[in-house]
Parts: structure tokens; sequence; C-alpha cells
């Protein structure tokens, strides 16, 4: 009998320390995955810059300092020779292997200095440029041989420099990490998340109030609730199917923009706003809707004046966690041509644009070495942005939720 | 003055502001002079006025914003330039579109040589057409207005008609989701039998040859079964091998064991962890999982292990499906009634007894349903499989060899550079068809367990 008792005891210690694995183990998951992309990506947050005097007084740089400010002012000093007026100043500063040390778009920082500030084209200045990407991996990991002696000689002579990696932040992607960055990304994100919020909060709460509140049982309204649950469980790439199909195909909306990419993900989100929002609705007491009712208020004003405003911080949550999930949605985007390299940041919301997850699948792709910090760096991002978003939801729930 | 839709959007809106003051203005003003009581508040008159100005004139905007382009390119081409076009073709729409970028300003100036005669038709029917649609639109909204401001009287019922016009909207609302339903079937059904006209549906379903190749559809290269095992193994076996026991055990400690202050910390992981977006989880399987697993697979003496396996896309995903799991077991165990947990305990058996005995069979069913629930998120799951499972479609129980899913061959098919039309398109519709169908059956009955057996214990 003692025994039989030890041995039920010790399997329901073995059974708790299964458990408490399991539970472990997923924090391990999330742990080990959150490192591996912070110690991959905070590199990605700087960048190593080599110091190099250029002399505009012995190579003079063309360009009438009046027309800076014109639209096509890139062009005007692309053509005036700038990039081979920098790799010559960086040959004649490091020696021969010079222009390989900078990056090749290193010219380009150049021009956006001199653009900002026009005094920089006379005289002999020292401009910080970016590293080749090479260079930079050297820099910042260590290297042996040939590289790394190259490389604690640029050190000695006081040329290298490591700094925040500001192009990353401003520019949008490009093929040479050392001026590829997010913000294009970015702002495409906002912009779609901002079409498929106006399209999707809308006709959610509409949607959920209506089923909630006023919608009579018969077939029709079994039929909504039907596809509604049914929409929230179909695979998002499908919802990218049906925009191909649809938006693009056939109402001929502007492929790749934020546009097409917000309607897809308001058709995808619209179900949860609407699941999350009756339950709101639900949870609000009907003596409320009676009271109003009793003191004559029309169905549509105790809806309008007393049920949505009480159920209000619960549909904000339920929208919120919806647009977090919209904004890390990949799949559906691939389909409508979101995946195509755009070099420029979006204009509006009819231009061709990416957004982050996109930008992570597609710097996930590339070849150059110096893109895998810069895609974990971009994930970091993505995550802060995310987990902020969950953050102000969880606030939003703990702040306005009641009982009744 | 040009036509921009969205600049008279914010017109109009102006304008029903407008129509909103004027009509509870002249509301109160018409019920003080007849001396009597209004029958709705003056708002609800303002309402009404702003509504009629407003909606027949947004109606008649976005009508006329998608025809309009039509009829612009008509006027276009019946001009004296047009007739130099070439006949039909790429050539034509290149040159006309090129024409539109700089008529409407969007670019400095033409790129294709014939285009340049073009601009100024362009920009004579684009004014034209723009200037008749802003008076159109001008004159529907001030038509609406009037009408609605010169019913204003003291006993118009204005708020039951607002009132309609606001139960119309919601009804509208509602029947988004239906649309979006017929949307995809109907979407999904019709590029699909266009590919069954090309290839038989049989040879989809049953063929064990999958390598579409560009141009016309080749028989015998459209076999469907090796996407069809790749996502089985991927999603359903590998995957739920990681989800299911540590998502089991995950829900049996928190509800069963943990104490609060645990619950506190452990759900906003699990929370986390499910809100991390699918594509950071590729990229995880890719970067880090798969290449280990490949030296594991190495090391082991197993034979053709790739960096792109089964397995690593497996694993991944089922960390990702782990909150899931663990929230549907969750709620089962919690449904079971307190009485049967009680009983259990108060006849001497220790907890995990009761757990492994009275609590899960009580909950299997709702599990059941939760499992299913899991597997047809992860069947449909594209990112992590696009990252890290590869493109090559091998019929093998491997775990170390790359295969492939309907997912990953829907975004390889549609992302290439081709006309929509041909087949290899086409069959990215019929394998999105086939994927509609196992997820909503999968729902179906997952849902029909989860409500009967909900049922059974209230």
């Amino acid at each position: 009998m003692q025994t039989r008792i030890a041995r039920r005891y010790a399997a329901e210690r073995r059974f708790r320390l299964i458990g408490l694995g399991a539970v472990l183990l997923s924090g391990a998951f999330l742990a080990f995955l959150l490192f591996v992309m912070v110690g991959n990506g905070a590199r990605g947050f700087t960048y190593t810059n080599v110091a190099v005097p250029i002399d505009f007084a012995s190579t003079p740089l063309t360009v009438d300092a009046a027309r800076l400010n014109d639209p096509d002012a890139d062009q005007l000093i692309a053509n005036a020779g700038l990039a081979d007026i920098v790799a010559f100043a960086a040959e004649e500063a490091l020696g021969d292997d010079g222009d390989e040390l900078i990056s090749e778009n290193a010219w380009k920082e150049v021009r956006s200095a001199i653009k900002d500030d026009p005094e920089l084209m006379t005289g002999r200045h020292v401009f910080d440029l970016p590293a080749s990407s090479e260079i930079d991996m050297a820099a910042k990991a260590g290297a042996s041989g040939a590289l790394g002696a190259r490389i604690a000689e640029l050190r000695r002579d006081g040329r290298l420099s490591t700094g925040i990696h500001w192009p990353f932040f401003r520019n949008a992607d490009a093929t040479d990490p050392a001026v590829a960055g997010i913000w294009g990304a970015l702002k495409g994100s906002v912009l779609t998340i901002f079409i498929a919020f106006c399209i999707a909060f809308p006709t959610g709460v509409l949607a959920a109030l209506y089923l909630e509140e006023y919608a009579p049982k018969n077939r029709w309204t079994d039929m909504i609730e039907v596809s509604i649950n049914n929409l929230a469980a179909v695979p998002s790439i499908i919802f990218g199917l049906l925009a191909l199909a649809v938006f693009i195909n056939w109402f001929g909306i502007c492929q790749a923009s934020p546009l097409v990419g917000g309607l897809t993900l308001a058709l995808m989100t619209m179900p949860v706003i609407v699941i999350a929002s009756r339950n709101a609705i639900k949870a609000v007491p009907p003596s409320i809707r009676d009271a109003a009712l009793g003191v004559g208020a029309s169905p549509v004003q105790v809806v309008f004046h007393h049920v949505l405003p009480l159920a209000l911080p619960g549909i904000l949550t339920g929208t919120i966690i919806g647009m977090a999930r919209a904004l890390g949605e990949t799949a559906p985007l691939l389909l409508v041509g979101m995946r195509a390299f755009i070099g420029d940041v979006p204009g509006g919301i009819c231009s061709p644009s990416t957004v982050l997850p996109m930008q992570i699948f597609l710097w996930s792709d590339e070849v150059d070495r110096g893109f895998v910090e810069k895609t974990s760096a971009a994930i970091i991002v993505l995550l802060f942005v995310l987990l902020s978003m969950n953050a102000l939801a969880i606030y939003l729930r703990n702040k306005f939720e009641k009982r009744w | 003055m040009s036509f921009n839709p969205a600049a008279l959007l914010l017109l109009i809106v102006g304008l029903g502001l407008i129509g909103w003051l004027a009509g509870r203005a002249r509301s109160a003003m018409v019920a003080g002079r007849a001396g009597a009581k209004l029958h709705s508040r003056p708002q609800y008159h303002g309402w009404y006025v702003a509504l009629w100005l407003f909606a027949p004139a947004a109606i008649f905007l976005a009508v006329w914003s998608s025809v309009a382009p039509a009829m612009i390119t008509n006027d276009v081409l019946a001009s004296e330039a047009a007739q130099r076009l070439p006949a039909f073709g790429f050539e034509r729409s290149a040159i006309l579109s090129d024409a539109r970028g700089v008529a409407q300003g969007d670019q400095p100036s033409v790129r294709i040589e014939g285009a340049g005669p073009l601009v100024e038709p362009y920009r004579a029917a684009t004014q034209k057409y723009g200037m008749i649609g802003i008076a159109a639109m001008l004159a529907l909204a001030l038509a609406g207005g009037l009408f609605a401001f010169t019913r204003i009287r003291p006993d118009f019922r204005a708020r039951s008609r607002v009132e309609r016009i606001v139960m119309g909207l919601l009804l509208l609302a509602s029947l988004v989701a239906i649309l979006t339903t017929f949307g995809i079937v109907l979407s999904l059904l019709f590029e699909s039998i266009r590919f069954f006209q090309l290839v038989s549906p049989a040879e989809l379903l049953f063929g064990t040859y999958w390598n579409p190749q560009s141009g016309a559809a080749v028989e015998g290269t459209f076999g469907g079964i090796p996407l069809f095992w790749g996502t089985v193994l991927i999603g359903a076996i590998i995957a739920m091998i990681v989800a299911i026991p540590i998502g089991m055990m995950t829900a049996v400690y928190l509800t069963q064991y943990a104490a609060p202050a645990v619950r506190r910390w452990v759900k906003p992981i699990l929370e986390i962890l499910a809100g991390v977006p699918t594509v950071v989880y590729g990229y995880f399987a890719a970067l880090t999982v798969a290449p280990a697993l490949r030296n594991f697979a190495v090391m082991i003496g197993i034979p053709n292990a790739s960096t792109e396996s089964a397995l690593a896309a497996g694993i991944v995903m089922g960390v990702m499906i782990i909150p899931f799991v663990s929230s549907m077991a969750d709620d089962s165990i919690n449904a079971v009634p307190q009485a049967m947990r009680d009983g259990s305990l108060a006849l001497g058996a220790t907890p995990n007894e009761t757990i492994r005995q009275v609590l899960i069979p009580a909950a299997l069913p709702g599990v059941m349903g939760g499992i299913l629930l899991a597997v047809s998120r992860a069947i449909g799951e594209t990112m992590i499989v696009v990252m890290a499972a590869g493109l090559s479609a091998n019929l093998t129980a491997n775990p170390f060899a790359s295969v492939t899913t309907v997912t990953a061959q829907i975004v390889k098919l549609l992302t290439g550079d081709q006309e929509f039309d041909s087949a290899k398109t086409l069959a990215a519709f019929a394998l999105g068809l086939v994927l509609f169908v196992v997820t909503l059956l999968l729902n179906i009955v997952a849902l029909r367990i989860v409500k009967k057996y909900r049922e059974a214990y209230e």
C-alpha cells in the first residue's frame, strides 16, 4: 500500500514536472528566437564609416548651386560626375584600393549632404562615407588575414568610425546594404494599415451592431454569421487570391499599392473585428438598453448613444489586435504584387510600395551577407511596433474594461 | 481644375456639413414661426439634409470615377492623332498610358516615341470630362440638398427617415461578409474551371508528378499529390507532433497546477508567441533551425539532407501553433464541470490521475475540435514553408528532405512574370480552391464537435 502511494505520488510529481517543462519549453523558444534576432539585429542598426577628405577645389563639381532645389537636382549632380570625384578622392586618401573600401553608393550620401548644404561644394571637406558591405562586416565582427590587417591599419589611421546607421531609418530598399533602409517599407505599412483600418473598422463595428442588436432570426442572418465565422478561419493566402482576381484583374486597382494591400487586409481583419465587437456589445448589460428605451429613446438612439460608447473599449482592443495581425501579414500581399523591388519611398496610396514584413522577406533572400543583420534589425523594428500595439490593447482593456 | 476624387469627396463632405447646419437652423426657425413643437430634434433635420446632399453626390462620384477613364480614352481614340497608333496590342496601350501619364502630370515628359501628339487630346478630354463630372456632381448635391431642405416642417418625421438610412447602412455593412465569401468562392471556382478545361481535375488530385512549365499546359506535370503530401507532412504531422503535447501540457499545467502569479506571467508569453509574425518565424526557421538540423542529419548519416527541410518548417510551425492548441485545450478543460473534478479528487485520486482519467477524456471532443482547427491553420500557413521548406516537389517520407506545400506553390506560381491566363497562373487558383475546401471542411467539422460537446455539459 505504502509503496503504491509512493509510486502514485512520484507519478504526480513527474506529471507536474512535465507540465512545467512544457511551459518552460514554450518560453525558451520565445527567448531563443528573440535572442537570435537581437543578437543578429543589434549590429544592423550601426554601420562603419570611412573618413574621406574630398577636395572640390582640385576636382570641381560643376553644378549650379541655385538649381540644387530643383526636382531633378539628383540627376544633375549624378551627371556632373560626383561618383567619379568621390571614387578618386577615396583612392587619393586611402590608396589604390580606396574605391573598394567605400560603398559604391557612398557618393549618394555626399550628394544629399551637398543638397543640404551647398557650401560643401567648395573647398576641402572630410566626409564620413559608408564603408563597403564587406569592410563593414569585417570591422564589426572581426576578421583575419589581409582584410583584418587592412582594417587594423585603417583603424590606426583613425579613418574608421562606427555610428548609428541613419540611412537604415531614412531610405527605401536598395541592393546595397550600405544604403538600404526600412523607411519606404515602414511608410508603406502605415499607409496600408491606415486604408485597412478605415475600411475594416467602420464596416466591422456596424456589422457587429446589426448582428447583435437588430438582426431578425432568419436564414439571411444565419448565413451572415456562418460566413463571418468561416472568413475568420480562411487561410490568409486565399484573401490574396481573391484580391488578385477581383481587385487587380477585375477592378484594375493600382497593383502593388497600399490601396490594394489595405483593401485585402481589410477583408481579412473585418471578421476578427466583427467577432471582437460582438463580444464587447454582448457584455453591455440589457438593463442599460431597457432603461434607455424606457425613457423614450428610439432603438437607433439606444445603440448609438448608450451601447456603442460602453462597448467601445472592448471594440478598440479587438481592433488593435486585429490590426497588429494585419501589420505582420505577408502572404496575401505577396500575391498582389507587393514583393517587387521598390527603391523609392511611396508617395501616396496608389504608388507602388512594399510593407515591413515583405521587406524582411525580400532581404532574407538577398545574397549579400550584409543583409543578414539588416533583416534581423528590420525584424526587431517590426516586433517592437507589434508589441507596442499589443501592449496598448492590453492597457486599454485593463483601464476601461468594466465588469457589470 | 482637374477631376480629383479625393478632393471632391472632401468638398461634398464639406457641403454636407453646411447642409447639416442649414437644416438644423431651418428646423428651429420653422418651428419658432409656426409656434409648434418639432417632431424630431433639430439635429435630425440637419442629418436629413446632409445625407441628401452627400449620398447621391458620393454615389455619382464613385460611378463617374470608374467610368470616366474609359470615356476619356474613347475620346482620345476618336481624335485625329490617334489614327496613327499601331492597331492593337501591347505597344498601343503603352503609348496610351504614357500620354495619359504626361497629361495628368504624373511624369514630366513622354518616354515612348509617338506618345507626344496624344498628350494634348488627352489633356483636353480629361479637362472636358472632369468639368462635366464636377458640374453634374455639384448639381446633384444641390438638388438633393434643396429637396430635403424644402421638406423641413415641424411635423416632418426626420428622425424616422434618418434612422431608416442608418439601419440600411448597418445591414449593408453586415452583407460585406457574405459578399467576401461569395467573392472568394466565385473567383476561385471561375479560375479553377478555366484551369480544368486545360488539365483534368483527376490529374490535379491524383497525379504524382508536379513540375509546371511556362507556356501551354503539358499533360502530366500538374500532379498535386506531392504537394498534398508535403502539406500534410509539415502541417498535420510534424507541426502537430510538436504542438499537441507541448500545447496540451501547457494548458494542463496552467489550469490545474500553476499559481495565479505564474499564470499571469505565462499567458502574455504565449500571447507574444502567437503574435510573432509568420515571416519572422520563417526567417528564424531558414536562418537558424534549418542549418542546425542539416548538420545534425549529416552527423547521424542521413543521405540527401537538405538545408530546406520539412522538419525545420514543421517544428517552427509547431511552435507557432502551441499557443493556439493551448488556448483551445484551456477552454475545453475549463468547460468540464467542477463536480467531476471534485468527485474524482474526493475518491482519492491524485490530481494527475484526475486530469488523465477524468478531465482529459471529458474534454476530449473539445480538444479534438481544437486540434482540427490547429491543423487547418497549419496547412494554410504560407510564409514559414515558403522560406524554410523549399519549392521542389518531392514525394518522400524523409523529414530531412526538401518538400513543398500547396501554399508555397501558390506563391511560386503567382509571383513569376507571366500573363494572367497561363496554365500556371490558373493552377494556383485551382490549388487555392482545394486549400479553401479542405480548411472549410476542417473548420465546419471542428466547430460541430466543439458545439455539440458544449451542449452536452450545459
